[in-house]
């Protein structure tokens, strides 16, 4: 098989836009069944095993449904929108390492450089900006308090997010997600071997950040008690109001993969990626892992009311940025140590 | 208006509203300034129609003004035709009648406090509380057969008895309903989300609710000592010892607070009233086409949203001459102005919801040209035109 074929393959089917994109929609049912389990309902229930297909059937209803353009909303922006956030946080999940085709027992990301993590970060941020545009450009009222709001929260927890990040990327030497990943394996496996206080207080470090950072996600994933920008109560579904059809499933999809990219980035960045003990494949970890993560964010997204907007932003500006940088200081000083 | 402020409308269909009313925002930003109730979105000429009906037909036409507080619609109306009767009601009927309202304000005000946490945005509260009311929906079925519009006070008493054998488990549901409640109780004074979001929101102090002409838990809130059950007792209100919780915080907290605890009371009650209720005959008799002598009459319920008054004109016929209703809501529905001035564009679905607003009981309207000094009402093809024409403009 020639290379190209292999890179075909990998981009389009496996772990490329077909996996991503059926895996997108499992974490979709996954997040709802686990809610409304929590919640004392049932869940989706009726389309395929436990109506594990209602995802994919909501789509496909959508995409059937009428596409409406307000009169007065800005035709270009309006478009742009639904795509960008549909293909943002795929082109994101590129860089996670997930399997790799040549080898069952290794993984490697489908496309790999030094620096992606920054690459990661900078879509992340290019997402909520084009939320803003895409409320913005809806000429609704509600569409309006929702795309101020969302740019709002963006100031609130971009830094912690940020700075979280970077501390597993200062212990690796590396900005790699691929090499995150690998120093977290043999770091571990060394820590096993040799277990040491500064280890321990690494780990405990480490723990913070994860927490921190699933604050974030779920600030990021808009739920929450940080569903502020959507508030379906206060401003309808805020940004996304005026948008139906294609366009509304399209953010849906991008919904779901923004879903799965923060379960893989919490994933490859604290857990130690799609490693795990031999002799089961990298994507079965990967996929048990990020279903964990998942669990994790739709427990913590049905524990509380909805903050308001003005609670959030002091919340974020008073505890989890100061903590973010203390964080990021003791592992500074803890890869001093080791 | 300042370049700043735009106009945020609210209603007629909104997903914070369950009934369509309609209310304008003018906001600066995430603050409001400025609120314009309009109500009117869901008249529907229940005190024309009750004046061309029988007395025993009106009584399944005051039922259905509300869904949630049915019960105290009837119990109102029937209150004012035994007036004009003169018609002394059976003891055991009297007390079927409290049995029946208090479990209906159980209902009320645990759907109210699930409405209330889904405005919030808690929705786990919301479907916790809704599937705990289901132990009141089912009482209120074997009680009545039906799990709203119960349709059990009649003009001479009530239309079904309750059977002692039952008892036991009446007892065992309203504890369970009673322990739940404290449960909930606790959540909602405990839970650090929900006291950001309701402690100091929505405002309104005891000398504007007076003012405002506030009613009901809503005054209770605002530490106004206002329940018709204690300040002109009916049926056997008098009798039973029950306890008026009133806040002075006025605020929205207060307001789920003052519920919480109405309800635990209602439970107990409901309770009292089991453990005292006389034997002896359920009702009068009233036949279908009995004419009502001349006179009027003016009934209080607290219903469970406040002071429900009825009035009732009779001109010796078989129809009432002229009946009026006038519901809790458009009492408290004022107060909702000064609450919100001020808040947050993200307090408004709590603060409307706050009073339980329920539009259609109090829903009226005519049409005012203030320039003209001139009131007239519309039939309903000429507002079909009047809608298409304002349309067409």
């Amino acid at each position: 098989m020639s290379n190209l074929a292999v890179t075909a393959i990998e981009v389009l089917i496996f772990p490329g836009i077909l996996f991503l994109t059926s895996y997108a929609l499992y974490c979709n049912w996954i997040n709802r069944k686990f809610a409304a389990r929590l919640q004392n309902r049932i869940g989706p229930l009726h389309t395929g095993w436990n109506g594990i297909l209602q995802p994919f059937a909501d789509v496909i209803k959508l995409l059937a449904n009428e596409d409406i353009t307000p009169a007065s909303a800005n035709k270009t922006l309006f478009l742009l929108t639904p795509i960008i956030i549909f293909a943002l946080p795929l082109a994101a999940l590129f860089v996670i390492p997930i399997q790799s085709l040549s080898n069952l027992w290794s993984y490697a990301p489908v496309a790999a450089f030094e620096g992606d993590l920054i690459v990661v970060l900078f879509l992340l941020t290019i997402m909520i900006l084009f939320i803003f545009l895409g409320g913005w450009s809806s000429a609704s009222r509600f569409g309006a308090v929702g795309a101020e709001r969302a740019a709002l929260m963006m100031i609130a927890y971009e830094i912690p997010l940020g700075l979280v990040a970077i501390s597993p990327a200062i212990m690796a030497g590396s900005m790699s997600l691929n090499k995150i990943v690998e120093w977290e394996v043999s770091s571990f496996a060394n820590f096993l071997a040799a277990p040491s206080l500064p280890g321990i207080l690494l780990g405990v470090t480490l723990l913070i950040g994860a927490g921190i950072y699933v604050i974030c996600l779920l600030a990021e994933l808009e739920m929450r008690p940080f569903d502020i920008s959507e508030a379906e109560t206060e401003i309808v579904h805020g940004w996304q109001v005026e948008y139906s059809g294609k366009k509304l499933a399209l953010l849906h999809l991008g919904h779901e993969f923004k879903l799965v990219l923060a379960a893989a980035l919490l994933t490859s960045l604290f857990l130690g990626g799609p490693a795990g003990p031999w002799p089961i494949p990298p994507i079965v970890w990967f996929v048990a892992k990020t279903t964990v993560c998942v669990f994790i964010l739709s427990n913590l997204s049905v524990l509380f009311a909805r903050f308001r907007i003005d609670q959030m932003l002091s919340w974020a500006w008073k505890y989890l940025v100061p903590l973010a940088v203390l964080q990021v200081m003791a592992v500074i000083v803890l890869s001093g140590v080791i | 208006m300042s370049e700043r402020e735009y106009i945020i409308p609210i209603g007629p269909q909104h997903p914070a509203l369950k009934e369509p009313e309609n209310f304008l925002f003018k906001v600066d930003g995430e603050i409001v300034v400025d609120v314009e109730p309009r109500i009117g979105y869901n008249h529907r000429g229940i005190e024309k129609a009750m004046e061309s009906r029988t007395y025993i037909q009106n009584l399944y036409i005051v039922e259905r003004v509300c869904g949630i507080c049915s019960n105290a619609h009837q119990t109102a109306y029937t209150q004012c035709v035994e007036e004009v009767l003169g018609m002394e009601i059976p003891e055991r009927s009297k007390y079927i009648r409290v049995f029946v309202q208090e479990l209906e304000r159980i209902h009320s005000h645990l759907l109210w406090l699930g409405v209330a946490a889904h405005e919030i945005g808690f929705d786990t509260l919301f479907y916790y509380i809704w599937r705990d009311r289901e132990v009141v929906m089912d009482l209120l079925e074997m009680v009545s057969g039906n799990r709203c519009n119960y349709a059990m006070p009649t003009i001479g008493g009530v239309r079904r008895d309750i059977s002692k054998e039952n008892f036991p488990m009446y007892h065992k549901m309203l504890d369970t309903l009673h322990e739940r409640t404290l449960y909930y109780l606790g959540v909602c004074a405990s839970e650090k989300t929900i006291l950001e979001r309701a402690a100091g929101v929505g405002v309104t102090s005891k000398a504007d609710a007076i003012r405002l002409s506030a009613a009901g838990p809503t005054a209770r809130a605002s530490g106004v000592e206002s329940d018709i059950r204690k300040d002109s007792p009916y049926l056997i209100y008098d009798e039973i010892p029950f306890k008026m919780y009133t806040e002075t915080g006025g605020d929205v907290l207060s307001n789920v607070l003052v519920r919480v605890n109405e309800t635990m009371e209602a439970a107990k009650i409901c309770k009292w009233v089991l453990d005292n209720i006389p034997d002896g005959p359920i009702k009068e008799k009233f036949s279908p086409m009995s004419r009502v002598p001349e006179g009027e009459a003016v009934s209080l319920v607290e219903a469970q949203r406040g002071e429900l008054i009825h009035y009732l004109q009779s001109r010796g016929e078989n129809k009432p001459y002229r009946y009026k209703i006038r519901a809790p809501t458009l009492g408290n529905i004022l107060t909702v102005i000064e609450k919100l001035k001020g808040g947050y564009i993200a307090d408004i679905p709590i603060v409307l919801a706050g009073i339980d607003p329920c539009f259609s009981c109090t829903d009226r309207m005519v049409f005012v040209d203030e320039g003209k000094d001139r009131m007239w009402d519309m039939n309903g093809d000429q507002l079909r035109r009047y809608g298409i024409r304002w349309y067409e403009k």
